[in-house]
């Protein structure tokens, strides 16, 4: 347990230290204050281009540019880029060492192959978690201190839901902690190609290919499609979107939910298997 | 005998030919408006809007003469352009800018009422066309459908209590029509739904809104502050 410990804490820092670590908490500060800023300037304009179908008859009254709606839209933008900021540092956690050839020093101390890829999963998971909170404090915290507080009109492929500002705490709580679970899939997919691949750069390019590709067959509604869509991740991965709806679809939640943690558990399954059995010839 | 057989005789020809007259109901509405200058009142909002989920809620009604409106509530709503607790006082008080037509009679809420057609006197009027269901009995407006030239038809039923003598209701019910409200999947980013299935945009809904009042105060000589938004 003391060396698993020490090999968590020396990861831990090497995630932390590496220079690539802060492009994604860089691009995750900027892509807030920048719509942040757009909001705050012609938010009045963004928000009639949606409800413009109903101002034709109704006067929509009310705090509609609050906080909670721009942590929405932070979130509903971000959901396309955060996996590839978590591929990013995640993608050559293995595969790097194996390339520069660290690796062999790695296993050389008395710590199994099995607690070395736990350690670098684990890492992985914590730089996704330390994402997470920064997008948190931006999008919540600090829009709710520049736009306030105030109901939610959330918008969907069935029309628009308001939810009361007093019931959206809790939402919130449930949305963060399934990004983390989305974004944990992805930490773990990069995990396993990194264990797999010997290069530190085609996990990274691999991972985000998978996403692109995944997200693109979900946004055709062909019939095709239909069939593979409920088997792929990033179906799954938006999930939290339903916490806004009204009622609450818990059954689809759940399943979700389900599926992305039998995706963490299988990525990290195959990325434990083949690291206990990959010839380290570099 | 001959006296009471007379004012009998009298009160059934007034009634007949307020019944015939819609000008002559008009003047009776109008007389209970006028009662009315200000009043606040507790509202509970209850929607019904295709393509909007949004819950109950309660709020407060600001009215001051002649057309000064607000409903004061925590969070967002949706509120009719033309409402009318605003607009039907306004418009029925206005009688130079219109003429009045009988168009029939209907029973609504077992309550007999004359269909007065308001039509507008002016080319350049908002209004194309007011159709007002006029209890003969005690005038109050139980139904009311207003055509305007940029707002569409919007109808309204009104249930009167403890309050009818000052035409103010206990209950009113808006109908509006919506356009169908299309949301392009890429905007929604739901990428585990599935696309309805097309819609006839062209094609309107029926939205309704119910608005519940209790705890009317009258004539309490309100601010115009109350109307500023904030």
């Amino acid at each position: 347990m003391k060396e698993f410990k020490a090999i968590l804490t020396n990861e831990l820092i090497k995630t932390i230290r590496r220079p690539r670590s802060f492009i994604g908490f860089g691009v995750i500060l900027f892509i807030c204050i920048m719509l942040q800023a757009a909001f705050y300037h012609d938010g009045k304009e963004i928000i009639s281009f949606v409800t413009q179908q109903f101002e034709s008859v109704f006067n929509i009254q009310g705090n509609v540019l609050n906080g909670n709606l721009i942590c929405f839209i932070i979130l509903q933008t971000l959901i396309v880029q955060m996996p590839l900021l978590v591929a990013l540092v995640t993608g050559d956690s293995i595969s790097g060492e194996t390339a520069t050839g660290t690796v062999r020093f790695l296993l050389t101390r008395p710590a199994s192959r099995t607690k070395i890829v736990l350690a670098k999963w684990l890492a992985g998971l914590f730089y996704t978690l330390l994402l997470l909170i920064l997008l948190g404090i931006m999008a919540l915290f600090v829009s709710h201190w520049v736009f306030g507080n105030g109901d939610l009109m959330s918008l969907n492929s069935e029309g628009l839901t308001v939810i009361r500002a007093d019931d959206m705490n809790w939402r919130w709580a449930y949305a963060f902690l399934i990004a983390f679970l989305s974004l944990s899939v992805v930490a773990s997919l990069s995990t396993m190609l990194s264990s797999i691949m010997d290069n530190s750069i085609t996990p990274i390019v691999s991972v985000m290919a998978i996403i692109i590709i995944f997200t693109i067959i979900g946004m055709f509604d062909l019939p095709s499609f239909e069939v593979i869509k409920p088997f792929l991740f990033t179906t799954h991965m938006i999930s939290w979107k339903n916490l806004f709806e009204d009622p609450i679809p818990t059954q689809d939640i759940l399943l979700s939910a389900v599926i992305l943690f039998v995706h963490i558990i299988a990525f990290l399954a195959v990325s434990i298997y083949y690291f206990n059995r990959k010839d380290i010839t570099t | 005998m001959k006296h009471i057989v007379f004012i009998a005789l009298l009160f059934m020809s007034i009634q007949g030919i307020a019944q015939d007259n819609p000008k002559d109901l008009i003047r009776i509405l109008n007389r209970k408006f006028n009662l009315v200058q200000d009043y606040t009142a507790d509202v509970r909002m209850k929607f019904d809007i295709p393509n909007v989920k949004m819950k109950n809620m309660n709020g407060k009604v600001f009215f001051k003469r002649p057309n000064k409106f607000r409903v004061k509530a925590k969070g967002i709503f949706f509120m009719p352009k033309q409402n009318p607790m605003q607009n039907i006082s306004t418009l029925l008080l206005d009688t130079a800018s219109y003429t009045t037509v009988i168009s029939g009679y209907e029973v609504i809420d077992s309550r007999n009422c004359a269909i007065i057609n308001i039509i507008p006197l002016k080319s350049e009027s908002e209004l194309i066309l007011g159709k007002f269901w006029i209890d003969l009995a005690d005038p109050l407006v139980r139904k009311s459908q207003i055509t305007t030239k940029n707002n569409g038809t919007l109808e309204s039923y009104s249930q009167y209590g403890d309050k009818s003598s000052f035409t103010l209701p206990d209950k009113i019910t808006i109908k509006v029509e919506v356009n169908k409200f299309k949301v392009p999947k890429m905007m929604s980013v739901d990428l585990n739904k599935k696309a309805q299935e097309k819609k006839n945009l062209s094609q309107k809904e029926i939205g309704t809104i119910e608005m519940n009042f209790s705890q009317y105060k009258i004539n309490t000589k309100l601010q115009d502050v109350v109307f500023v938004e904030e």
